[in-house]
């Protein structure tokens, strides 16, 4: 393990990025029906039919980022360039990290008629709030110090 | 970006996508709603909204001359147009999977706009020979 390239920021995006996949995988929406007289309560992740595709590209966005803080941090032998289609890390982790947050914030504010947010919503939005978060220190810790950057 | 000289073909192609993501944005996208309307705004909006953000950063410069600043958050404006065009294409392809019953007329003209978009974004790297995609 290569414990100099964990930087506070990269610690903060990779506990996001597992959050997100957690989250994905848990109640995104919940809603309650009632038959034969009891209430019954189904959820949907973001796997499930209705969310899948729209909902599943945030999770894409915290797995990408997590995932290259992840090889560059612990993996051996593992050769990651320096920039992808002319955008340095610390760009795509901001570009990213913008996008997670900003879908997520969308989906809070979007009206949900008979839904109610899940649990898997709430650690996802914490999720991406923390992974545009992460990706911002990156960026100031890349100013202040141009030796972390990557 | 030189506002004498006409636009290129990347930069026709997301000017016209970005306009025709605006109308079809008051189009019915899903549920017999707009992206405007209730249960689609604002997730549904960030895909026209992305368009006409890089439609008019493109005709302010080449029409208007207004003068804009060279990067914003440490982005040329190339790499917002590449940033944003794929993010767009990423959407459009995320809507394209989603199961919402019945894909309206301005979910289609969305996810063609969002694609278009990625499309003239990449076109504009190679036109402008910023080096990052060879």
């Amino acid at each position: 393990m290569n414990q100099t390239k964990l930087s506070p920021a990269n610690i903060v995006i990779l506990a996001a990025g597992i959050l997100m996949l957690i989250g994905s995988f848990l109640a995104f929406y919940e809603f309650s029906f009632a038959l034969a007289g009891a209430t019954h309560t189904e959820s949907i992740s973001t796997w499930s039919s209705g969310l899948f595709g729209i909902a599943t590209t945030i999770v894409i966005c915290g797995v990408i980022m997590g995932g290259q803080v992840a090889l560059n941090a612990f993996g051996s032998n593992v050769s990651i360039p320096d920039k992808v289609l002319g955008f340095s890390w610390d760009q795509i982790h901001l570009a990213l990290g913008f996008q997670a947050a900003l879908m997520m914030i969308a989906f809070l504010v979007t009206s949900r008629a008979g839904l109610s947010l899940g649990v898997g919503f709430w650690l996802m939005l914490v999720a991406g709030i923390g992974l545009l978060v992460g990706a911002i220190m990156r960026v100031a810790g890349a100013k202040s110090n141009p030796f972390t950057a990557i | 970006m030189d506002g004498k000289t006409q636009p290129t073909t990347s930069e026709l192609i997301i000017m016209i996508a970005g306009a025709v993501m605006l109308v079809a944005s008051f189009l019915d996208f899903r549920f017999n709603a707009s992206t405007w309307g209730s249960g689609n705004f604002p997730i549904a909006t960030l895909l026209p909204l992305y368009g006409v953000i890089m439609a008019a950063q493109i005709a302010l410069a080449k029409f208007a001359n207004v003068s804009l600043p060279d990067q914003v958050a440490g982005f040329t404006w190339e790499q917002v147009h590449l940033a944003l065009g794929l993010l767009a294409g990423l959407m459009a392809v995320g809507w394209l999977l989603t199961d919402v019953g019945d894909k309206q007329i301005g979910l289609w003209l969305e996810m063609l706009g969002g694609v278009a978009l990625a499309v003239g974004a990449v076109m504009m790297q190679r036109e402008r020979h910023t080096g990052a995609i060879r």
